[in-house]
């Protein structure tokens, strides 16, 4: 790989690259994320690379497997270029004709296509899709336009110009008081203003100063950083690179979870990449700025994931958190001081430096400022990564973007911000997602977690698993958090079962408060969030299973009973087949029954009846 | 000389030694703050949290561990506020009911106004304060104890569960274990589990944090700074 000595030399470097595409009179684009590679993404590139062999199409068509594309819901995905046409669900069977027909003939393949799920049209390109348009991808965006191992990709993209006009433009103060223009805030979860941050840690006395990518992310149900990670690497580290340079650091870490095998490999390469063409190490682009990055794995601890317990982990100690009275700004890495920021807050930096603060801080509401990666998941129609302007309503997310809820059941509530956020009711869906509006409703943006639920989830229940994954994921280290979680459980466990009293309400509430005043880390003063923000909402769901012994969501299986409708029932004997306790008797063409001193409610006549005649008591 | 600062605990405006704690010089002043993992001249890790105070700081009031904050001039400390009191009562409440069965948890739990439980016993041998872990050398500087695991899961263990030739047999752990002082007779009666009455007695003139000393021997399994043994 050629060096890139000077920022003369990386315009030419990009140019070249531009100069030499101009050859292919297609791109192939297919998303490699983790999500399409679930859905078999693996086997159609391979298809695809066979067809494209056997029509000696290489010289003249470009193959880019590139990161997620969001729309995780459809794929594996393919869009073709340059007329951004987009085909979903994939499969090996279909290469052959996406070749001879789109690629040679100009012929659009109709099955392919998405169709609208409104109108029943079919959709032929990616920006006329519902789920796309009412989208504002600043991030995510990228993630098409780069393979992730190619540096050329992202050079080709203007990667690391942004880089150059900071070395040379710039003075480091100038960079941090960008950020801080910028109202950059963190995006994993804390929302502390990344520039504040910066100016700190760069007034902090110390000859020797770190940056660290905090890529542990560990929540249910989130992947942002994941993808940004798997599908943009080197936007993260230019991100890095411009922090260390504004911070006066010269050493970075990436701390990544080891369950993100992708991740792992793909900022490796990146890393490597890098370091290959001068763009990491001594002297970066002809500048006196030193500057290298060690990658790290995480070992699956959540906790890891607050910033006192990475840095722990980093040293080689038991990832535990520290008391933060003196800030890790100050006392961090090392004891040194320390940046730590998320994936996705450092993908944000590159995009400032380039289009200066007030491009950023234009989009967004009045606290918090420019686009938000979120996850949407749970009982919706379009799941996947979503990016939105700061200030978006939920419900244009959860009805616009996401399509609404996936079966005739209405929404209930959104769950915002994985074991540190809360349940909103459908009532509070006009809130835009905001730092503070939301944290003020109880819940928080946390890391971009979005769960939508339906009126078949019991929030008793939701309160429960959130607290059955604290009670795993807690350290352990202090009081409130090790104890007041499980007796949480305990509480929340019995209130499922039936044995619930209505003064322990009263009871978990306080124990909340206590643990929000008292915990020793972030993760511990927000671990009762999951319940007090079910309880401030669902309070009455909490005073049925108490009171009347009943779960109106049909979940708890101590509290129904499983019947069959008699009348709706057609005594086929498919539940009687599927059951696996022989607990339902009954004749072919004669009324069933269900004996429920044998049934272990485990709901599966109920999955297997196609007439709905299983009934929930 | 070591330089001297001043800061106001209580409304008390204490000079202590820069690079203490606000817990140390609290009790070298007379304030009595309950603590638990706390130990005099060993790392505090503020686990127990039962020594939080209100740090006042630009007017705001910020809740933490006064065994971890050090000590600087002009700071506001306020120990025994409402607030402060129902907190600490909560986190005792949660103490003693892991482990009722110890007279120094007992003792505790009364200090911090705890009379009876809204939780169901678990009578656990260990606390997990983390004392013994923290003031074990060991030879050559390796520790043979070690917390294991992690949430509920978490304990004190020696590697691999073996009693570690590391071990220099000092017996500091052993001093410093808040649950080997032999429990009070009578409260942990199968089916019958209260909080002892016994050592409600030596406390009856301060059913809150403690404002003054009663002078009581329960201290000295917490490292009381003015249980008549320490003074």
């Amino acid at each position: 790989m050629t060096k890139i000595n000077t920022v003369n030399d990386l315009e030419n470097l990009r140019n070249k690259i531009l100069e030499d595409r101009e050859k292919f009179r297609a791109t192939l684009v297919i998303c490699g994320g983790t999500g399409c590679q679930a859905s078999r993404a693996g086997g159609v590139i391979d298809e695809i690379k066979k067809e494209l062999d056997n029509h000696g199409l290489n010289e003249s068509v470009c193959l880019r497997t590139t990161g997620c594309h969001g729309f995780c819901e459809q794929g594996p995905l393919i869009v073709i270029e340059p007329d951004n046409l987009f085909y979903c669900h994939v499969t090996p069977d279909d290469v052959h004709e996406i070749i001879t027909k789109t690629i040679l003939n100009n012929e659009i393949v109709e099955r392919l296509l998405y169709t609208d799920p409104v109108s029943g049209n079919l959709i032929k390109t990616e920006s006329e899709i519902p789920f796309y348009k009412a989208q504002d991808r600043q991030i995510l965006t990228q993630n098409r336009q780069v393979d992730p191992c190619s540096i050329e990709d992202y050079i080709a993209i203007g990667g690391y110009t942004a880089l150059g006009k900071t070395l040379f433009e710039m003075s480091p103060e100038s960079v941090v008081q960008e950020i801080m223009d910028s109202e950059l805030r963190g995006r994993g979860g804390g929302g502390f203003p990344t520039g504040l941050k910066w100016a700190e840690c760069r007034e902090a006395p110390g000859d020797e100063k770190y940056v660290i990518c905090n890529a542990d992310e560990g929540d249910p149900g989130a992947y942002m950083d994941r993808c940004v990670l798997e599908g943009n690497p080197h936007l993260v580290l230019e991100g890095m690179l411009i922090g260390a340079w504004a911070i006066g650091a010269s050493q970075g870490h990436i701390y990544v979870r080891n369950e993100y095998p992708l991740a792992v490999d793909n900022i490796r390469v990146a890393v490597q990449q890098a370091r290959e063409s001068g763009l990491l190490g001594d002297g970066i682009l002809g500048s006196k700025f030193s500057f290298d990055v060690e990658i790290s794995r995480g070992g699956g601890a959540f906790v890891c994931g607050e910033s006192t317990a990475l840095m722990a982990s980093l040293e080689g100690k038991v990832g535990e958190p520290k008391p933060k009275d003196v800030h890790t700004v100050i006392d961090g890495l090392w004891h040194k001081p320390t940046t730590l920021n998320n994936v996705e807050t450092w993908a944000n930096v590159p995009a400032i430096m380039k289009n200066g603060s007030s491009a950023f801080a234009a989009k967004g509401s009045k606290g918090s400022k420019g686009t938000k990666i979120l996850a949407l998941t749970g009982c919706i129609k379009n799941t996947g990564l979503v990016e939105v302007e700061m200030g978006t309503p939920i419900k244009n997310i959860v009805f616009d973007i996401g399509g609404g809820a996936n079966n005739e059941k209405p929404v209930k509530a959104v769950q915002t911000g994985g074991p540190s956020g809360g349940c909103l009711p459908v009532e509070k869906f006009d809130l835009p997602v905001d730092f503070d509006e939301l944290y003020d409703a109880g819940s928080m943006i946390g890391s971009g977690g979005m769960v939508v639920m339906d009126e078949e989830t019991c929030m008793v229940d939701v309160a429960k698993y959130f607290l059955t994954f604290l009670q795993d994921e807690s350290c352990g280290k202090c009081v409130p958090c090790r104890i007041g979680v499980s007796r949480m459980l305990e509480i929340v466990t019995d209130i499922t079962e039936g044995r619930g009293k209505l003064e322990q309400i009263n009871l978990l509430e306080e124990l909340g408060d206590t643990l929000s005043h008292t915990a020793l880390c972030g993760l511990g003063k927000t671990a009762a969030n999951p319940v007090l923000s079910t309880l401030r909402y669902f309070r009455e769901e909490y005073e049925i299973h108490i009171e009347e012994k009943k779960c109106p969501a049909g979940v708890c299986q101590e509290l129904i009973t499983y019947a069959i409708d008699p009348e709706s029932c057609t005594f086929c004997g498919l539940c009687k087949k599927a059951c696996p306790h022989n607990a339902i008797t009954g004749e072919k063409k004669q009324a069933h029954e269900i004996d429920l001193g044998l049934c272990i409610k485990c709901g599966i006549c109920r999955s297997e009846c196609k007439f709905e005649s299983i009934i929930i008591n | 000389m070591t330089q001297q600062v001043t800061l106001n605990i209580d409304g008390a405006l204490i000079r202590a030694a820069k690079g203490t704690s606000v817990l140390d010089a609290a009790l070298d002043f007379g304030i009595c703050i309950p603590h638990l993992c706390h130990v005099s001249n060993i790392e505090d890790i503020g686990s127990c949290r039962l020594c939080i105070v209100e740090n006042i700081v630009n007017g705001r009031s910020k809740i933490t561990t006064s065994c971890t904050l050090l000590v600087q001039d002009d700071m506001m400390i306020l120990s025994n506020t409402d607030k402060i009191r129902r907190l600490r009562h909560n986190i005792a409440e949660l103490l003693v009911s892991e482990a009722p069965n110890s007279r120094a948890m007992q003792d505790i739990a009364l200090r911090c106004g705890v009379e009876e439980t809204r939780y169901s016993f678990r009578n656990n041998d260990c606390i997990l304060c983390g004392r013994c872990v923290r003031a074990c050398t060991g030879e050559f500087g390796v520790k043979p104890l070690g917390f294991v695991g992690r949430g509920k899961d978490r304990r004190v263990e020696a590697p691999f569960n073996l009693r570690s030739k590391l071990c220099n047999e000092c017996g500091r752990c052993i001093d410093l274990c808040p649950m080997v002082m032999p429990a009070c007779d009578g409260p942990m009666e199968t089916g019958k589990e209260r909080l002892c009455g016994n050592c409600e007695s030596k406390l009856s003139d301060t059913d809150l944090t403690l404002g003054y000393c009663v002078g009581c021997y329960f201290g000295e399994g917490i490292q009381c700074q003015r249980s008549p043994i320490n003074v």
